[in-house]
């Protein structure tokens, strides 16, 4: 039974890759070579390129943040955990907006730049690659922090006391021991900081940076052309499916819990020194990544509020983000559980299969996405069509595998014995499910939560196709008041999104300490 | 688990309370690719006149060309505004607009609209050139300029794929030849090195700071640019005027009614409002652009209409010729 429920969520999430297999196979021959001649290979390089230098971007600041704080107590603790989490409150396009406006010769930093530097050195002009990856560097090493912070939490002593009694140095047990045991926490988040890099648009149009998703863009904005625009997203498709069957591969056949819980990490007290050096560390992630676009938005939040510029519907487009992401969320944890759940239970090339399936909503380019979910609600569900539902279905289809990725890591490190131990007394698996798994799991199920919630009330493109008539998001006004350089209508919205997401990320963080 | 029950309750109660902001019926929607503040006072005075309420529904008005298309007769759509004459034609050939009454497409110019009535043009925009005054910019007097070496490194245009770009390169094509256009756009391609803009506003900016000599914008960025810094050393040159040269490229903000609209007669005194002087007043000045109807005058700071030649080339043409601008603009790989 599990595998069928799980088949018919697999089912709904392909929707869109339905209809770009479809669409792809009207393009011709000849078009498909056209294609490739113009701009493939570049596209292709450059999202190649983008992908690894982020990878490696979020993983350096993810883990050294994680290590510290896990490993070590100092004054500040719980605050710099949160510092190195809330950076996800803000979407990619509104850091690259920040960052490009602050970098500009009136901006902050630029200022700054020419204050310390003079006229001699040119201010670093972020319009690059390298200002690409570092825009999307800082939006997305919190995952990786989330998840090896928690891994680092749980794991047991004992395998790193062992290791040393047997005369490793610390760097040996770091790279022999701990590393190993952080693989599957590691590879989740990279999984989620690289899918994000692959369809992100936002910031890498601002920046002009040609990826492939942009092309997409390009393709159905200036041809109407979706056909081609179909195409070059199954190109994407692959590409993912590619990536993601390598991150499988890391993390494949080990498991990873430890069969003594007694114990957990005592982190050792810093010292002065490593207090300065911690704090001197974060503070500089913080700064660039919240503190400065924080500061940002509040400086240009209070231009508008002074020149009386926010309105009654102001309120009603925060109600119209929060109350979408609420049920968005909500949906969507539900219905990933049965493939997390299946996968985890079940190690078959079919279970697999229905992973990397589900996570294709996530690749494909929201304009993709809406046009699929339009067409198939137009043809098969046409009743349903101008209301919330054809919004909320592209959601849970595009962010499937952030709560598949983070129920399925929470399943993986269960010990079976407890829920055997469950079967075992007589309850039947449903019942086993509800009262043994499911609790067991919840820190998982509410990061997932927490995290396609986040997503959800970020989310742009889909939302400004799909929405219903007058029922605006936040972004959505983001982007309407800054396509015309509306920075002072832009800022309070972005103020909204972020104070909107502190209620989820403190649900997460309780969820976690809860442990 | 109790807490958590407790602030989601709480949560959801709160949410409720709030003002939703959504659609009622009786209400007119117009698929809008035109920033909002352009056209919420034209709809507030509409509304004050006639009480017939309107909604905006805004996205990329491509992106909102292909919703209709989708839609089919499903969509809630009563009207298309886009920037672009090329959308807007593209609309036309689809079908998906209906005919507007002849009385209230005529006092429109004839070369501003569609022939078959599908769809109205209301303000025009001119594409020019905007130089840094302190840099020696004297021999730029035409578009293809920009492809002079002595630009080289020193010109702004934003990307291809941006609406105005490709209506832009439309009308050279159309107006001075394929080939010639291929050559202009290498060495375009050359002088920009590498780096093109995602919006006009920071072509000006760029323009203005001296970081760029000369750069291709529409005609109204330059005089918002100047509203915020009225010392900014910019020039505007308004291109290809002399005697048998081309004229400078003309754009149209246009407006059609959606072919399954079921609210026609409230449609068409929109689009009737629209093109009165009152409201071309409101519509074209908010925006500095020039009124589309004969005879109402555009803003006071913009060079008068009469003054400037336009290219002889019709605004069907944007949308007709469209993807022979784009297969031409991806066969010389501009970024």
């Amino acid at each position: 039974m599990l595998s069928g429920v799980t088949g018919v969520v697999v089912l709904m999430a392909a929707i869109p890759l339905l209809f770009v297999i479809y669409s792809s196979l009207q393009l011709s021959a000849v078009r498909w070579v056209g294609l490739w001649d113009t701009r493939l290979p570049d596209l292709l390089a450059n999202t190649v390129w983008l992908g690894l230098v982020v990878a490696v971007g979020c993983l350096v600041l993810g883990l050294s943040s994680a290590w510290l704080i896990a490993r070590r107590q100092f004054a500040g603790r719980t605050l710099a955990i949160w510092l190195m989490v809330l950076p996800l409150a803000i979407p990619t396009y509104v850091f690259a907006y920040i960052y490009t406006s602050l970098l500009s010769d009136e901006g902050w930093l630029g200022l700054a730049w020419q204050a310390l530097f003079g006229d001699s050195v040119s201010i670093p002009d972020i319009y690059t690659g390298w200002g690409a990856a570092f825009i999307l560097s800082l939006a997305g090493f919190s995952y990786v922090f989330l998840l090896a912070r928690t891994s680092l939490l749980q794991s047991s002593p004992s395998m790193e006391e062992a290791a040393r009694m047997q005369g490793a140095t610390s760097l040996e047990v770091f790279w022999r021991v701990q590393l190993p045991l952080l693989r599957p926490a590691l590879a989740a988040a990279l999984a989620v900081v690289v899918l994000h890099v692959l369809s992100d648009f936002g910031a890498v149009s601002m920046l002009q940076y040609q990826t492939f998703t942009l092309s997409i863009y390009m393709q159905m904005e200036g041809r109407m052309d979706n056909q081609a625009a179909a195409g070059l997203s199954l190109v994407l498709v692959a590409m993912s499916l590619m990536f993601l069957v390598l991150e499988r591969f890391f993390r494949n056949r080990q498991r990873y819990f430890s069969h003594s819980r007694a114990r957990k990490f005592q982190a050792k007290k810093a010292s002065g020194h490593e207090l300065l050096l911690i704090w001197a560390c974060l503070g500089l992630i913080a700064l660039f990544s919240f503190l400065l676009p924080l500061m940002w938005v509040l400086h240009w939040s209070w231009q508008a509020w002074s020149a009386d510029l926010i309105g009654t519907e102001f309120w009603g487009y925060t109600r119209n983000s929060l109350l979408l992401g609420f049920i968005a969320a909500t949906v969507t944890v539900v219905v990933a559980l049965p493939v997390a759940l299946y996968h985890s239970r079940v190690r078959s090339w079919l279970s697999t299969c229905y992973l990397h399936l589900s996570s294709i909503g996530f690749v494909l380019p929201g304009p993709v996405v809406a046009l699929g979910v339009i067409t198939f609600v137009l043809t098969q569900m046409p009743l349903l069509y101008g209301g919330i539902a054809v919004l909320l279905m592209a959601l849970v289809v595009r962010f499937l595998p952030l709560a598949v990725q983070s129920q399925e890591a929470a399943l993986q490190q269960l010990t079976p014995s407890i829920e055997q131990a469950g079967r075992v007394l007589g309850a039947g698996p449903l019942e086993n499910l509800w009262r043994v798994t499911l609790p067991m799991i919840r820190g998982g199920m509410v990061t997932a939560w927490v995290l396609v919630f986040i997503d959800v009330i970020k989310e742009l493109p889909a939302t400004l196709i799909l929405r219903p008539i007058g029922y605006d998001t936040l972004p959505v006004r983001i982007w309407i008041e800054s396509s015309e350089e509306m920075l002072e209508l832009a800022a309070p919205a972005a103020l909204m999104l972020i104070l909107g997401t502190l209620p989820a990320l403190w649900i997460m963080m309780r969820a976690e300490r809860a442990r | 688990m109790n807490i958590l029950k407790k602030l989601g309750i709480s949560l959801l109660g709160v949410l409720m309370a709030m003002p939703a902001v959504q659609a009622a019926d009786g209400e007119l929607v117009v698929y809008s690719g035109r920033s909002d503040k352009f056209v919420k006072p034209v709809i507030k005075e509409f509304t004050k006149e006639t009480g017939i309420k309107v909604i905006l529904h805004s996205a990329k008005s491509t992106a909102l060309l292909n919703k209709l298309k989708v839609e089919g007769e499903r969509t809630q759509a009563d009207l298309y505004l886009s920037n672009d004459a090329g959308n807007l034609q593209l609309g036309g050939q689809m079908g998906l607009f209906q005919p507007l009454p002849q009385n209230v497409v005529d006092v429109i110019d004839p070369t501003l609209r569609a022939a078959d009535n599908s769809w109205v043009g209301l303000s025009a925009r001119a594409r020019v050139l905007v130089a840094n005054s302190e840099v020696d910019t004297s021999f730029v007097k035409s578009v293809f300029d920009l492809a002079d070496p002595r630009l080289q490194g020193r010109i702004a245009v934003t990307h291809s794929g941006n609406g105005s770009f490709i209506a832009g390169v439309t009308v050279y094509m159309e107006a001075a030849g394929v080939e010639k256009t291929r050559e202009w756009l290498k060495g375009v391609k050359e002088n920009a090195a590498g780096r093109t803009f995602d919006k006009h506003s920071k072509v000006v900016k760029a323009v203005a700071s001296g970081k760029r000599a000369v750069g291709l914008v529409n005609h109204y960025y330059i005089y918002r640019h100047l509203d915020e810094k009225p010392n900014a050393p910019l020039k505007v040159i308004v291109p290809d005027q002399g005697d048998g040269e081309m004229g400078v490229a003309w754009n149209v903000a246009g407006i059609g009614i959606s072919k399954y609209s079921q609210k026609s007669a409230a449609a068409v005194k929109f689009v009737e409002y629209l093109v009165s002087e009152k409201g071309q007043q409101l519509f074209a000045e908010v925006n500095r652009e020039y009124p589309a109807r004969k005879g109402v005058a555009s803003s006071a700071e913009i060079p008068a209409a009469n003054t400037i030649r336009a290219a002889s080339v019709s605004m069907e043409a944007l949308g007709k010729q469209r993807n022979a601008t784009i297969d031409l603009l991806e066969a010389v790989g501009m970024p």
